[in-house]
């Protein structure tokens, strides 16, 4: 791509877009800026999904190219080019929906990350005494008091929880499991804080009233999906990779080869699309509560189901 | 002497190059870290196959003074080994993160190394005397029969070629979930402070089975990480002051003695965007790469991608001076996005000269001359003189091989008319980058460290 000390020619594409920096509001500019951002959408998605490392990528990349897909998702949907996901085959080719379906399922969880309250709080009293390091190993879950947030603050749905909360217990367990590399009293300090955090989720299961079963698809995709957090953590890039890996390792994989942040082989290895109920069966053995299939829930593999046959056309 | 008087801006000659001559180069030899050590008289530089390699100044001759001690290879030793995370099915990589040296206490020499996930202190002694004339050994080590020892001697210390000998005397390990971006040794020489993506731990030298954490700044859920730890540094001065950056392109500083934890900061830094430059790209620019208090802890500089800023810690809503290193790379941003060299980590530095002038008593036409250093691509690096604001950009290339020659100052040209030699931005190599560069604690000598090579270049002397 880049010659050693050699002339290097730019694409023709690319000096346009690179020309000068141009606004969202400049008329006859406005094509080339949408063509640049969705240029960058596309490098973005790749540089994600396309990354086969031997060692761990970076996580500062990995965190810049996911705030960069993020702002671009957020400028898409102010500027109410969101078009519906599962509408039928007689949508006309348009570039621009094409690929923003193709990233939607990735990333519509990632609209509105709403702040988890703050009465999530360990067990340990960390302003009054040093945390020794060991205690934060392995700790997906661990919190501190205070996080820093830049973004706007917005009031957590309250479904989130509920089915994070039976999740996230079952991947505590899974994760107690495992040896810890440090001391016992990391796996202590881990139950103790996941007892004061199952105890908000189980008294709340079903959706909030607001959202009601008859919604299409489309207008689902608007608001944060509850539960999308840590049911698709097969495709959420931030999630930590020891549990993925700890919690795939112990189910049929056949039906999570296809994720390409988890799986060593990538993203071209082979896809099997699974059915919402399979997920759901598969799923069952590791919540701590009857996971009755209630309907957002089921929505919310159904849509899976349509991410998964997605990127396997990608 | 360092120029102070004001005025001669410094020249610089190639002294020396070492490394492999190839254009192919080996991955484990990308130097990957470079560290002076408090006298200067020892440079160390790590690289991605885990090893050190320390070099050593010559003492030079007095008499003969056109020319600065050359430095020789003093201390090969592998200090990082690649390792396997069963639990992630992850290589952990033995590349040297970082080299930080401990002042010398006594005859041994210590430094920090670390890689993304375990620090270790390393000890660097010479031996060039050995015992001689033991009563019940032979010189070959084998035991003699004590019945034939019928006198005794004073076994004597004899001389032999100097060995220089690394051991590992501390192996800090297991204390970090991210990757390792940062170690400081503080002030008070008996802590040491080590960053990863979200956190940072304070140690002591002494133990190594236990670290308290001082920053956290991982989100109760993952999904909602936005911002990570950049770089830290612990202020020159005050050892219970800190700093470390973002990817935000934010700054904070914080007061160990305030809480235990340290997520609230005491002073933030950071600079408004200017909404002229704002691109999709702006966030990624912004990421601060490398943050490094002045000698005397007044200011502190970061490396974003296009520019160094050099701020007042008196002051956190903008920098004193930024400086442009690459400016005609921001209309390239989108093909730099694209290869990746967006997200390069340019490191940058001081020079020696500030820590100098508290010492010594200033005459009044004495103007103490600090100078920052980084690199660019092309082999590029540049230089920015905060006294006369003017900057220089210079190559390292085995081109300009001939000692106390003077270096030929380089230009880009970013548009338009190409001036003879000038170099246009299209024709750069965004392979050749320089990352890594030190100074001198005390004198006019630079390490820069292209891909697989180390150029020390020095000031000329009269």
């Amino acid at each position: 791509m880049l010659g050693k000390g050699g002339k290097r020619k730019f694409d023709e594409h690319e000096d346009g877009l690179e020309g000068k920096v141009v606004s969202p509001t400049d008329g006859p500019s406005k094509v080339s800026y949408t063509l640049q951002r969705q240029t960058i959408f596309n490098i973005s998605l790749m540089k994600l999904y396309n990354h086969r490392p031997l060692t761990e990528p970076s996580l500062q990349k990995t965190v810049l190219i996911n705030n960069m897909l993020r702002r671009i998702q957020e400028e898409l949907k102010q500027e109410g080019s969101l078009r519906p996901m599962f509408v039928a085959a007689s949508q006309p080719a348009d570039p621009l929906s094409d690929n923003f379906r193709e990233a939607q399922p990735a990333f519509s969880h990632l609209a509105s990350p709403p702040l988890l309250p703050a009465d999530f709080v360990s067990t340990m009293p960390l302003e009054s005494c040093l945390t020794p390091a060991s205690l934060l190993e392995d700790d997906t879950f661990c919190t501190s008091p205070a996080v820093q947030h830049e973004g706007p603050t917005k009031p957590p749905p309250p479904a989130l929880q509920p089915v994070k909360d039976s999740f996230s217990s079952a991947l505590d367990e899974i994760e107690e499991l495992c040896p810890a590399p440090t001391s016992a009293e990391a796996v202590a300090a881990e139950s103790a804080a996941d007892d004061s955090k199952a105890q908000p989720g189980e008294s709340n299961i079903h959706k909030p009233e607001g959202i009601p079963e008859s919604r299409t698809a489309e207008s689902k995709l608007m608001e944060p999906l509850p539960g999308n957090f840590e049911i698709t953590a097969s495709t959420g890039f931030l999630t930590d990779l020891t549990l993925d890996d700890i919690l795939f390792a112990d189910i049929d994989t056949s039906m999570y080869d296809f994720d390409p942040c988890t799986s060593a082989t990538g993203a071209a290895s082979k896809m099997a699309p699974v059915s919402a109920d399979e997920l759901l069966k598969t799923l069952a053995p590791y919540s701590s509560q009857p996971v009755t299939p209630n309907q957002p829930f089921k929505m919310d593999l159904t849509e899976l189901d349509h991410i998964m046959e997605v990127l396997v056309g990608s | 002497f360092l120029g102070a008087g004001g005025g001669n801006d410094i020249q610089w000659c190639f002294s020396q190059v070492k490394g492999a001559v190839d254009d192919d180069v080996a991955e484990a030899d990308i130097i990957s870290t470079v560290e002076f050590n408090h006298s200067g008289e020892l440079l160390a530089t790590g690289d991605k196959g885990g090893r050190v390699v320390i070099f050593q100044q010559e003492q030079e001759n007095k008499t003969q003074s056109h020319s600065r001690g050359e430095y020789n290879v003093y201390s090969t030793f592998q200090s990082h080994e690649p390792e396997f995370d069963y639990l992630k099915s992850l290589e952990i990589e033995e590349k040297i993160n970082k080299i930080r040296w401990l002042p010398q206490k006594n005859a041994a020499q210590f430094l920090l190394s670390t890689n993304d996930k375990t620090i270790k202190l390393w000890k660097i002694s010479e031996r060039d005397k050995r015992p001689e004339g033991y009563n019940l050994k032979e010189e070959d080590g084998r035991y003699r029969d004590p019945t034939t020892v019928t006198t005794l001697r004073v076994p004597v210390f004899r001389p032999m070629d100097l060995m220089v000998e690394a051991s590992p005397r501390r192996i800090f390990a297991n204390a970090h979930t991210y990757h390792i971006n940062s170690i400081s040794i503080n002030s008070d020489y008996e802590t040491y402070l080590s960053a990863d993506d979200l956190r940072i731990n304070l140690w002591h030298l002494e133990i190594t089975d236990r670290s308290f954490n001082i920053v956290d700044i991982k989100p109760a859920n993952m999904e909602e990480l936005t911002e990570v730890i950049t770089a830290a540094e612990f202020h020159p001065n005050s050892c219970s002051t800190f700093v470390y950056s973002s990817s935000k392109g934010t700054i904070r500083l914080c007061d160990m003695r305030a809480s235990a934890l340290c997520d609230r900061h005491s002073k933030l830094f950071e600079e408004p965007e200017d909404p002229s430059n704002r691109s999709f790209f702006s966030e990624i620019i912004s990421s601060i790469s490398d943050v490094k208090f002045s000698h005397s802890g007044r200011y502190m500089m970061t490396r974003d991608y296009l520019s160094v800023k050099i701020w007042d810690l008196n002051m956190e809503n903008r920098p004193v001076e930024t400086y442009q290193v690459h400016e005609y790379l921001r209309s390239k941003l989108c093909s730099l996005y694209e290869n990746d060299c967006i997200f390069d980590k340019f490191e940058c530095c001081w020079n020696g000269s500030d820590r100098q002038v508290e010492f010594s008593s200033l005459r009044t036409s004495d103007i103490p001359k600090i100078i920052v250093m980084t690199g660019s691509y092309n082999n590029f690096f540049r230089m920015f003189d905060r006294n006369t604001k003017r900057d220089i950009t210079l190559e390292a290339s085995r081109e300009n091989n001939k000692p106390r020659t003077v270096l030929k100052p380089r230009k880009v040209c970013a548009s338009g008319k190409r001036k003879k030699d000038e170099i246009s931005v299209d024709s750069l190599d965004f392979n050749k980058k320089i990352l890594h560069t030190a100074w001198h604690p005390k004198e006019n000598i630079i390490a820069v460290a292209t891909t697989n090579n180390l150029y020390i270049f020095q000031d000329k002397m009269n």
